[in-house]
Formats: C-alpha cells, structure tokens, sequence
C-alpha cells in the first residue's frame, strides 16, 4: 500500500515536471531576450541570469538550440569578445527585430496567462478580500 | 565533458555541418562546460537532460542554427529504417526458406507441383534433382508431373538459384539483425530508457 502511494506520488510529481518542462519550452526564447536585455551575454551566462531571476530548471533540452534559433531568425546580434585569459566567448544580443519580438511576446504571454488564470478560476481568487 | 563535446563534433560531421561552424559551436560548448565546471557545477547545469545525449543535443542545435548541410550516412526517417529493415528480413526469411525448400526437398523422395494442364504443355520432362526416382501420387486419376530426384550428383539449376537464393537470404537476415540492433541502441531510445529509469 504504501509503495502504490509513494508510485502514485512520484508519477505525479513527473507528470507535473514534464508540465512545466513543457510551459518553459514555449516560452524559454522570451526568456532569453528579456535576459539579453540586461546586457549582451553568452550561453552560460544566460543560464545564469536565468538562475539569478528563479529559473533554475532549463527543462527538457538546453538554451543553445533555442539561442541556435534566434540567430538564425536574426532576433539577436553575435559577435565574439576575447575572454579574460580565457577563449573567446560569443556574446549575444538583442537585435531591433529581437526587441520587437519581446515586446510582442511579453504581450501575448500576459494574455495567454491571463486566459489560463481564468479558465483555473485564479481571476476569481484573486479579487476576493 | 570532452567525450561530450567529442560527441558532439562526431554528430556535426554525420550531419555535414561546416568545420568552422563546428568548431565554433564546440568552443562556445567547451568554454560554457569548464566554467561551470570551476563554479562547481555540473554538465546538467548548463545543459539540462541533454547532457545525457550528446548526439540529440548536437542534432537540435545545429537543426536550428540552420547548419545541417548533406549528411555523410544515410538518415532516413526513422519509421522508413524499420520499414527498409523489416522489408530486407521478409525478403532474408523467404530466401531461407527457399533454401530450407531445397534442403528438405533434397531429403524428400517425390514432389508433385502440378496436375494434369501443366503435364500437357510438358509432355515427358522432369526435373532431375539429385536423389533417387520416385513418383507422385496421382488422386482422382490426375497424374502430376513426377519430379524425379535423379541419383546424380550435379545439381538442377533450379537447386543452384534455390540455394544461392538461400544464401543471400541468410546475409539479408543477417544485415537486417545488426541494424536493428544498432538503432535500438541509438541515442534516441537509449535516452528514452534513460527516462523510463529516472520515472521509475
């Protein structure tokens, strides 16, 4: 019995991982382009920022195909700074189209969660004293 | 952390991505790696999950940079591999049993193949196979072709195409095997084991 209750809780709480593996997935690109708007970073100074503002978790994968994306999708500028006694690093950064998108992304994030806070009944809870 | 990233280079090369993009995305990996490293940190800090697949990280990553160029293997999808290799053992098993046809029919005394229609087009003609003469039976007054097994040594050219038939079949089967075996060991299922360990 107590094994069925600590499967039932442990499937539970992977289940509930995965979701919010899946939640982050979605939005992890905002997420670095908010952090790129601290300054230009590089891949795992970005993890870090992420860490500093509670994002501990980088879920499923990692941010180098999604920074990979970026680039590609010319949201953010790179260019390689020489390290202090160390390799070059490749510094990323928000291009004008990147800035355009957090701006649109934050935007549809708000509404999105907004939705969800209601459909969950949250809104409600909410404006209760 | 360097058989990582070695992994990595491995699976960039298999997907035709430039040496100098390679060689840049392994740098930025390996400079990110030893920094965590000297925090104190571990490969799962800066890479998540995928520091437990090396070539599924490396494929996502270049896939979205937008730098896979033409691979040096094959890589058709996955569903097609199994559908190549499941084509390639029925066609092994058939032959394998064409050959055990031939082995079975050597062993045999008689075999009977056709009725009447088939003994006209062939009047007085039979297959001589290498063992002694013996004839079918013939049920409602229908007399079959007799295969003769003949008692010589040499064998009918059918038994030769049987037999190399067979023989092919058996490195079809063979091939079919080893490749199977291989994908069950790629990366893809072995991460998903991996996950099916961690939920349990």
């Amino acid at each position: 019995m107590r094994n069925k209750i600590a499967d039932g809780t442990m499937r539970c709480m992977g289940q509930l991982e995965g979701r919010r593996s899946q939640l982050l997935r979605g939005v992890l690109d905002l997420c670095l382009l908010a952090v790129m708007g601290d300054g230009p970073a590089y891949g795992y100074e970005m993890t870090k920022r992420l860490r500093a503002r509670g994002l501990s978790i980088v879920g499923e994968g990692s941010i180098y195909p999604v920074l990979g994306r970026l680039e590609r999708d010319q949201l953010v500028e790179t260019k390689r700074v020489a390290g202090n006694g160390g390799p070059p690093r490749k510094y990323y950064n928000l291009s004008v189209e990147g800035q355009r998108a957090l701006e649109n992304g934050v935007n549809e994030w708000k509404s999105a969660r907004d939705a969800v806070d209601g459909a969950l009944g949250l809104g409600e809870v909410e404006v209760r004293p | 952390m360097s058989e990582f990233v070695d992994e990595c280079r491995r699976e960039w090369h298999r997907l035709g991505v430039a040496d100098p993009i390679a060689n840049e995305m392994a740098a930025d990996l390996t400079a990110d790696l030893e920094e965590a490293e000297a925090e104190g940190g571990s490969p799962e800090d800066v890479l998540g999950n995928s520091a437990f697949d090396p070539r599924r990280f490396a494929a996502a990553w270049a896939t979205s940079r937008g730098v896979v160029g033409t691979p040096t293997t094959c890589c058709l999808p996955h569903w097609r591999k199994h559908v190549v290799v499941a084509t390639i053992a029925c066609v092994g098993a058939l032959a394998l049993l064409a050959g055990l046809v031939l082995v079975s029919g050597r062993s045999s005394r008689s075999v009977g193949i056709a009725r009447q229609f088939f003994a006209g087009q062939f009047p007085n003609r039979s297959l001589r196979l290498g063992m002694p003469r013996m004839v079918f039976p013939s049920p409602s007054n229908l007399p079959f072709i007799r295969v003769q097994i003949a008692s010589a040594n040499v064998f009918h050219p059918l038994a030769w195409i049987l037999l190399i038939v067979g023989m092919v079949g058996i490195v079809c089967f063979a091939c079919a095997v080893l490749c199977w075996s291989r994908w069950f060991r790629s990366p893809r299922l072995s991460r998903r084991h991996h996950e099916s360990s961690n939920a349990r």
